[in-house]
């Protein structure tokens, strides 16, 4: 039975909700682990949930991005373990050069919750395996530093080779650049993304208007893993 | 406030001999009106606090009432004005803490914050400055902690221009048998966990319990500073010692810090204490006094078994969470504070925990009689349509999108009905039952200024009718009453009529008030006292949350109905207001029973699928209610005002902006009009089916064969979704 690790910093909120999500919803295996318990050991996926590691002190995720957690994170990687970096996991994620690019203060400098409408280019990895090109996913967004920055030149090679997800026209929430939403390597093993598909992963948290579009991710991670990733 | 002459002969009487600064400082901190209720106590009795639900009444820490079999619901309102009114930030974000750490004390788990928020006008630079620091401040805490913020309530009036009404409300939920209910024993240890003790917050109840200085500059030392992710350490560690079995008891240290905290535990079991104040870990060096009365936040007691020490400690340290284990119950009930091995005070807790009440004066000021005549003379009929915009336009009408966007109202995926959809938040309980609950908060400062008793019955049974709306069953509520002074009696008799009025209101609903909050010396420093406010937050129960009602329109074809009869009171009205800047005249009437009885009718049509759409009249009346309902659904309406069932209409306006109370407006499903016309026959309730909602984005106001007034919908829905914003960056 594969088996997932939610990795818990100081500050961590979203840790109980992906577990609640995994567990009931998609029906797989997964574990809440203190980053100071974590270790390479035997996870099929890691998890960084949202929340405000450390308080956001510095930048969001800086200082997570410098523990030993995040040095074993990098072994993990290196063998082939997918990883997911959701909003504050995206932050830690970039800050630790996993991902390309930059997570910026919001262009109004204010926090910002809202249910958004994103669209997946290129889909391919672990994380969107189930999801097809140009699929449609509403999800909600909650933060204050979720506007993606990336230099031109390293934006175009990117773009032309990693799944890209992107805030649909007229629901970019804090002026990300090329409307990013969340990126991942090119073989889409490390996805990161500001809004929140585990909020996402049931009709009835779904408001008027929207869908529920975070499930595919976690059932495609479910999918992958099942298949033997 | 210092304490009095009399008071200082009282604690002589006590103790027998002169008092040590250290114990004066006890008594001062203890004996503020924040922490002891002193001018309040007597008429508190008053409040029915007994009910079928309750578990902990009011008294502790935070009350808690057994909503479904297993399950237990933990909430308490505060407030936190003082702070506000002098550092809006840090002021607002405490608040928050506070109030936390209160739900954490039962052991329950926080799943809901909500923020009732009373400010000046946005366009005033320095209100401006206060709004937006308020609520960033509860967005920078309540985001870190992790807890939704998923409703709350905003009025927005120039008497709160230089001092706000920071009301915040916390919601937590526990499993029946893990609600912390155990009592301390002698020889248990008593640890201090969380944040380090400093110098900031020094006697800030005492602070809150006297008029702001003239220049608040003065007072800034009395604010805390907020640590948001200790914060969320102490939650997540106390959910880890609870489930264990660790803590035997938690309490906060809230106002009155050490002192407090110390003071009640040992009062509450009849128990004494011995303390050594130099194991306390700090942050900087304090001398004794200001150890025992610092209020720094995100501090917490535990009264820990001395065989689970270890145990405790392992869990601490796992969580990076400092701690002090400083001092162990005695038999004796006195209270002895050691520091570096000399005796700095040594008090009887019961007589320190409680001061003897004082009964205040009260005397309807000339001002009261505003709110006692009917509005004889109604300004000239407006045009009607320009009057809708502007109400609907109106910051206490307007979309409050600007200020719930920027709280997390997501965290904890239980937000069934969300911010701007519903008149309460729904959250469901993620047991795999469909099981939930609503909350939500209210007030009025309009009407309990002009009517201090009808006001605050008012705000209860608004409260009621929001939790109706969405279909659920309300449980108990609790109230925070906000006035002037309690040594003025033109002050204290708006207390002391709120508060009659929230009891009888609460009586004829049976709706428990299990618990609440009084803060006085809501004042300028002119003296002139703020609009006196009864703020009234209600729990209500919900067996299926996939039968959760919101307020926007679903479907074109469906019929429109308002439930409930309609008087011509205008009394006190945002119409009145916003139109003529006229505040006064008789506001409208509480009527518990059209209250029960529509409420009764409400919840029975929703559970028999008769309705897609619910929205309780309040602000603004009838016509603002249907509007509300058509830019949340993105649907038009055409409605005939001549159809509404009212009684005693003179003119138009009496219809389209009455702000009478126990109303619905409700949208039917074309195939159930007759069957919801029979259910409403049959339970006695007056409705009148008005219109239609139409595929069109367009509003047609009829009274009779005559338009009233028509609207494109866009343009109602950009001044009802914008006009806040604009306000707020405007003055900025």
């Amino acid at each position: 039975m594969a088996r997932i690790a939610i990795l818990k910093f100081p500050g961590t909120n979203c840790d109980e909700d992906v577990h609640n999500v995994l567990k009931n919803v998609i029906g797989i295996e997964s574990e809440i682990v203190w980053y100071k318990d974590f270790s390479l050991r035997n996870w099929d996926a890691v998890i960084i949930p949202g929340g405000f590691s450390y308080g956001d002190w510095l930048r969001a995720g800086a200082i997570a991005a410098n523990t030993q957690a995040i040095e074993e994170l990098r072994n993990a990687v290196d063998e082939g373990v997918p990883v997911l970096g959701i909003c504050n996991g995206f932050q830690i994620l970039v800050e630790a050069n996993l991902l390309p690019g930059a997570l910026l203060p919001n262009e109004n400098s204010r926090f910002v919750c809202r249910w958004v409408r994103t669209c997946v280019k290129n889909p391919k990895g672990p994380w969107l395996s189930l999801v097809s090109d140009g699929q449609v996913l509403d999800m909600p967004v909650a933060h204050a530093e979720g506007r993606y920055y990336i230099d031109e030149e390293t934006y175009k090679s990117v773009a032309s080779s990693s799944p890209i997800i992107r805030y649909c026209p007229g629901f970019n929430p804090n002026g990300s650049l090329y409307d990013v939403a969340g990126i991942a390597t090119e073989d889409g093993l490390i996805l990161g993304l500001m809004p929140h598909p585990e909020r996402a992963s049931e009709d009835v948290l779904a408001p008027k208007g929207f869908r529920a579009g975070g499930r595919a991710i976690f059932e495609s991670i479910a999918y992958s893993l099942k298949r033997g990733w | 406030m210092p304490l009095t002459s009399d008071e200082v002969s009282e604690i002589r009487k006590i103790l027998g001999r002169e008092p040590t600064a250290e114990e004066l400082a006890m008594f001062e901190a203890q004996w503020s009106e924040h922490c002891s209720y002193k001018s309040s106590r007597i008429l508190l009795k008053l409040l029915p606090t007994e009910g079928k639900h309750v578990l902990v009444g009011p008294g502790k820490d935070a009350p808690a009432v057994k909503v479904f079999s297993n399950w237990v619901v933990v909430f308490k309102i505060e407030s936190h004005n003082h702070p506000s009114a002098v550092d809006p930030y840090n002021g607002a974000a405490t608040g928050i803490g506070g109030i936390v750490r209160d739900i954490l004390t039962l052991g329950a788990k926080p799943v809901a914050l909500l923020d009732m928020l009373y400010m000046g006008n946005p366009r005033n630079s320095h209100a401006n400055w206060l709004i937006r620091g308020i609520v960033k401040g509860i967005s920078d805490y309540g985001n870190r902690i992790g807890v939704p913020t998923v409703a709350g309530d905003t009025f927005f009036d120039e008497a709160f221009n230089t001092q706000p009404l920071v009301n915040v409300a916390c919601v937590g939920i526990a499993k029946t048998g893990d609600i912390v209910l155990d009592s301390p024993k002698p020889g248990d240890v008593i640890a201090i966990i969380g944040n380090s003790t400093g110098r900031d917050g020094l006697l800030g109840s005492s602070f809150a319990s006297k008029p702001l200085s003239d220049d608040v500059d003065k007072d800034i030392g009395a604010v805390q500073v907020g640590d948001a992710l200790t914060e969320k350490l102490l939650i997540d560690s106390i959910q880890v010692l609870v489930k264990k079995k660790l803590v035997k008891y938690v309490k906060d240290l809230g106002g009155g810090g050490l002192t407090t905290a110390i003071s009640e535990t040992a009062a509450d079991h009849g128990l004494g204490v011995v303390i050594h104040l130099e194991k306390l870990h700090i942050r900087e060096k304090l001398t004794p006094l200001e150890l025992l009365v610092s209020e720094s936040q995100e501090r917490m007691l535990i009264v820990v078994d001395p065989s689970k020490i270890n145990e405790v400690e392992e869990v601490l340290t796992k969580f990076d969470l400092a701690y002090s284990f400083i001092g162990y119950f005695t038999d004796d009930g006195v209270i002895r504070v050691y520091f570096n091995r000399i005796k700095v005070a040594e008090v009887p807790a019961k007589e320190l925990a409680k001061p003897r009440p004082i009964r205040r004066a009260s005397t309807p000021p000339q001002e009261a009689l505003k709110g006692l005549k009917p509005v004889f003379a109604l300004p000239p009929e407006p045009d009607y349509r320009k009057a809708i915009l502007s109400i609907v336009s109106s910051p206490n009408v307007a979309s409050k999108r600007w200020i719930y966007e920027q709280y997390d109202y997501e965290v904890g995926i239980r937000t069934v009905v969300k911010p701007g959809y519903g008149d309460a938040a729904v959250l469901r309980l993620l047991d795999g039952s469909k099981r939930g609950i609503a909350v939500k908060g209210d007030a009025n400062p309009r009407y309990t200024a002009l009517d201090p008793f009808n006001g605050a019955a008012n705000s209860v049974g608004e409260c009621f009718r929001n939790l109706v709306a969405v279909g659920s069953k309300p449980i108990a509520i609790v109230d925070e009453l906000n006035a002037g002074n309690p040594e003025k009696p033109e002050h204290f008799w708006y207390f002391e009529m709120m508060l009659k009025g929230v009891a009888w209101m609460a009586e004829e609903l049976k709706l428990p008030v299990v618990g609440g909050k009084v803060s006085f010396y809501n004042e300028d420093h002119m003296g002139k006292q703020i609009k006196p406010t009864a703020t009234i937050v209600g729990v209500g129960k919900i067996e299926n949350i996939d039968n959760a009602m919101t307020m926007g329109f679903k479907e074109s074809g469906s019929a429109i109905a308002i439930v409930g009869v309609t008087y011509p009171e205008l009394g006190g009205s945002e119409y009145l207001y916003r139109l003529f800047g006229v505040e006064e005249g008789e506001i409208p009437k509480p009527r518990p029973v059209s209250e029960i009885r529509n409420a009764r009718f409400i919840l029975k049509a929703i559970s028999l699928g008769f309705v897609n759409a619910v929205h309780d009249v309040s602000i603004g009346g009838a016509s603002i209610a249907v509007a509300e309902m058509a830019i949340t659904g993105k649907l038009g309406f055409e409605i005939d005002v001549s159809k509404i069932y009212a009684r005693g209409i003179q003119r138009i306006d009496e219809v389209l902006f009455s702000e009478t109370q126990a109303r619905y407006v409700v949208e039917v499903k074309r195939d159930r009009i007759e069957d919801f016309k029979k259910l409403a026959n049959k339970l006695g309730v007056r409705v009148s089916i008005v219109g239609n909602v139409i595929d069109k984005p367009s509003v047609v106001i009829w009274n009779g064969s005559r338009v009233v007034a028509s609207f494109d919908l866009n343009e109602l829905a950009y001044e009802y979704e914008n006009e806040l914003e604009k306000d707020l960056e405007s003055g900025a």
